[in-house]
């Protein structure tokens, strides 16, 4: 169903508000292929699939053909150098600026998820979110958000140490969670969908959507102990 | 230099003709005059005899410069062929003769290279040795026992090695102590044997200490040989399998990965409540328990870490370990309930999971899966101070009007269970007002008086909530048909006022 003026639409997209008339322009990277098109079947009507690439250099070649505004990557990719998904986002980022990168896997193991958020993907999703709740979570990262999966959020509370009840001093500290980020996080571990959160906490959906991407920044950019070692262990520093 | 099958004796001197380029004869002549000419040509053959290999005997990877693994190599069909027709003329082989059957039979029932008979060829000559002296010395004969003794216990001594050494090639599965007592007592034989020879020499002067020191080190190599051929042999055997096993993990965590991608599948298109859907799960849930378990310190990705260390490390801990008692309960229930568990759990469990907590869990998530159904989040934080507990549903809610009949379940066994354990449980309206949200909160034993937090207790607002009502929670629980309240009995300050709003 893809298009053939695919080109030039995603331009005009950019930096206006996702799901404009032509729709959501995405790539699917992943390596099944019963999945991608279980996946492309199931995404809402104003997602648009530009495309579909099964192995790393794949991904990466129609990434930046295609300059797609969100691509939905598998972790675990064939080809390439063997890093997978974050060996995409690697490569294909800064030849494709405008392009957001939102990662689907079945993995729930640590690294997987540590890796491809350090490289620099805008959310983690599971892949056994249905087609709306992906839509949805594409639609979020277009719009310049975080996404977070319970899993994740149980993840960073744990990593950051908020669990054990440390809680950042100051707005720049990147080794720990604010007391306000440590509750999001904490309702999105729960369950609870970003207006629901803001509902329990009494802020604004845009304040909350703050949050996480303050969140996601510091699991970016954070030289935490947790972090760095599972980064270390994968060799990804 | 190998030698070929087709021989006389052991082959050495077509061997060695082929190998040169000269006329086997002119070899053989040679080396007839050499054995006349003082026995030199006749320890010279022996020596090539044991160190060279057989023709076909050897595939590639002994390499020339592993001399005494080849020598060893060396089948015993070779062995037997050469000892058989040369027992006439070979001193060795006389002795050597009474191992060949033995030695035939231990070919035919090991295919792979078992070791030539070199401890019985050495002991043979020990033997001989020994054995002619006497005879020697009986018919009036002047022998040199300051040189025949010192022979005889070098020869026993290489002996031993050898034989430990054939015994590490044959794989036999030794007692290192065992290994080292031999190689040791053989060390000291070499030794001993080799400074008794020139220790009773009667012209000590500079050459026969260089020769001695020589020799003791050329035994002390003799015997360390073999040690060092295994030492090597484990290495690439080592590399090799750690090789294949990256191999194969990788080759799993592929197929994993697939089948994982194929149950999530089944699960969007058959629809969260069909049958299909919920085998899909319970399968998914179970590969993923197997392959996930144990690397919660981030070790390796799904097959690797499930092939070896994983597998091991999740098969002891799981009986014991909250979050896996509680997906475990999830799974029961996601049997007989349409219902899916979303079990998140955060902080380092440790210890083993208080039945109470697990039985009250348990409860909560029952009456989730019972009157809700569908998505159920359940998410588990182990602080330093506290275990807190929450079960999120989508359903219909409790209504009060139900509090009566459906209360009963969740007032005995989820409010008054966690009170008698010391800890709290709060039953509210979900997020939003939809569906129920039940909190249990547990003090760390430990850590409830000792360990005072800086930063607790906990300043956040959702945690604060059930801090304080862990704090107050028998007050509380005093009087469950309170626990259905306002979404948030804390008053919460309004956004802007939110202490770190500002960033970003």
């Amino acid at each position: 169903m893809s298009e053939p003026h695919a080109a030039p639409d995603p331009r005009p997209d950019l930096g206006t508000a996702p799901g404009t008339a032509a729709g959501l322009p995405v790539v699917i990277v992943d390596d099944h292929s019963i999945f991608r098109s279980g996946l492309r079947a199931e995404l809402d009507a104003d997602i648009r699939v530009l495309g579909e690439a099964a192995t790393v250099d794949e991904a990466i070649e129609l990434v930046v053909a295609l300059q797609p505004r969100v691509v939905l990557l598998d972790v675990h990719l064939p080809g390439g150098r063997g890093g997978g998904g974050s060996e995409v986002i690697h490569d294909a980022a800064h030849r494709a600026p405008h392009t957001l990168f939102l990662a689907l896997s079945v993995s729930d193991a640590a690294d997987d998820v540590v890796r491809v958020i350090r490289a620099g993907a805008r959310g983690y999703i599971t892949k056994s979110s249905s087609g709306a709740e992906v839509s949805e979570a594409a639609r979020r990262v277009a719009g310049g958000d975080a996404v977070f999966s319970p899993r994740l959020a149980g993840f960073v509370l744990d990593a950051f140490g908020a669990v054990a009840g440390e809680t950042a001093e100051t707005t720049e500290e990147l080794d720990r969670l604010s007391a306000r980020e440590q509750e999001v996080m904490r309702l999105i571990a729960r369950g609870y969908t970003y207006k629901e959160v803001a509902g329990s906490l009494f802020i604004s959906p845009k304040t909350v959507e703050t949050h996480v991407s303050a969140v996601l920044r510091k699991l970016q950019l954070s030289s935490r102990y947790e972090l760095t070692a599972w980064a270390l262990e994968r060799k990804l520093l | 230099m190998t030698r070929p099958r087709q021989r006389i004796i052991a082959g050495v001197c077509a061997g060695f003709a082929e190998h040169t380029g000269l006329s086997v004869t002119v070899v053989r002549s040679a080396t007839l005059l050499l054995v006349l000419a003082g026995g030199s040509g006749a320890l010279l053959y022996a020596w090539l005899w044991v160190t060279t290999p057989t023709e076909t005997a050897n595939p590639a990877r002994f390499g020339a410069g592993e001399l005494p693994k080849a020598s060893l190599a060396r089948p015993a069909p070779g062995y037997a062929g050469s000892s058989g027709s040369g027992s006439g003329s070979d001193s060795g082989s006389g002795l050597g003769g009474p191992a060949d059957a033995a030695a035939e039979r231990a070919a035919a029932a090991a295919s792979s290279a078992r070791s030539a008979p070199i401890t019985e060829i050495l002991l043979g000559l020990a033997l001989l040795a020994a054995g002619l002296t006497l005879v020697a010395s009986r018919l009036g004969a002047d022998i040199p026992l300051a040189v025949v003794i010192p022979a005889i216990v070098v020869l026993s001594g290489t002996a031993l090695a050898w034989r430990q050494f054939a015994d590490i090639r044959g794989g036999s599965e030794q007692h290192s102590s065992a290994l080292l007592v031999r190689a040791l007592g053989a060390l000291v034989l070499v030794a001993v044997g080799i400074l008794l020879f020139f220790v009773t020499s009667d012209s000590p002067d500079g050459w026969t200490v260089v020769i001695a020191s020589a020799s003791v080190l050329l035994g002390v190599v003799v015997v360390i040989a073999p040690w060092l051929v295994r030492l090597s042999r484990d290495l690439a055997d080592e590399r090799a399998g750690r090789a294949r096993e990256a191999e194969r993990a990788e080759i799993a965590a592929h197929l994993h990965d697939s089948v994982l991608q194929t149950l999530a599948l089944i699960q969007q298109k058959a629809g969260p409540q069909s049958d299909a859907a919920r085998l899909a799960r319970a399968q998914e849930r179970e590969l993923r328990e197997w392959l996930f378990t144990g690397t919660g310190t981030g070790f390796g990705t799904g097959g690797g870490a499930g092939a070896d260390g994983g597998g091991g490390a999740g098969s002891g801990v799981p009986d014991v370990d909250l979050p896996t008692a509680l997906r475990r309960i999830g799974a029961e229930l996601e049997a007989d309930f349409p219902v899916q568990f979303d079990v998140v759990s955060a902080g380092a469990s440790l210890g083993p999971a208080p039945d109470g907590l697990l039985a009250a869990a348990r409860e909560a998530m029952l009456n989730a899966a019972r009157h809700a159904g569908g998505p159920v989040s359940v998410y588990l934080e182990t602080g330093a101070t506290a275990v807190s507990l929450s079960v999120t549903d989508r359903g219909p809610g409790f209504r009060l009007d139900d509090v009566p009949d459906d209360r009963h379940g969740v007032r005995e066994s989820v409010i008054g269970r966690m009170r008698r354990l010391g800890g709290s449980a709060l039953v509210r309206p979900g997020p939003g007002g939809a569906g129920t949200e039940i909190l249990l909160t547990l003090p760390t034993a430990s850590a409830a008086p000792a360990v005072p937090d800086p930063a607790a207790p906990h300043p956040t607002n959702s945690t604060d909530f059930v801090m304080k009502t862990h704090l107050t929670g028998p007050i509380r629980a005093e009087n469950p048909a309170l626990s259905v309240e306002s979404v948030r009995p804390d008053p919460v300050q309004p956004d802007e006022a939110d202490a770190d709003g500002s960033r970003s």
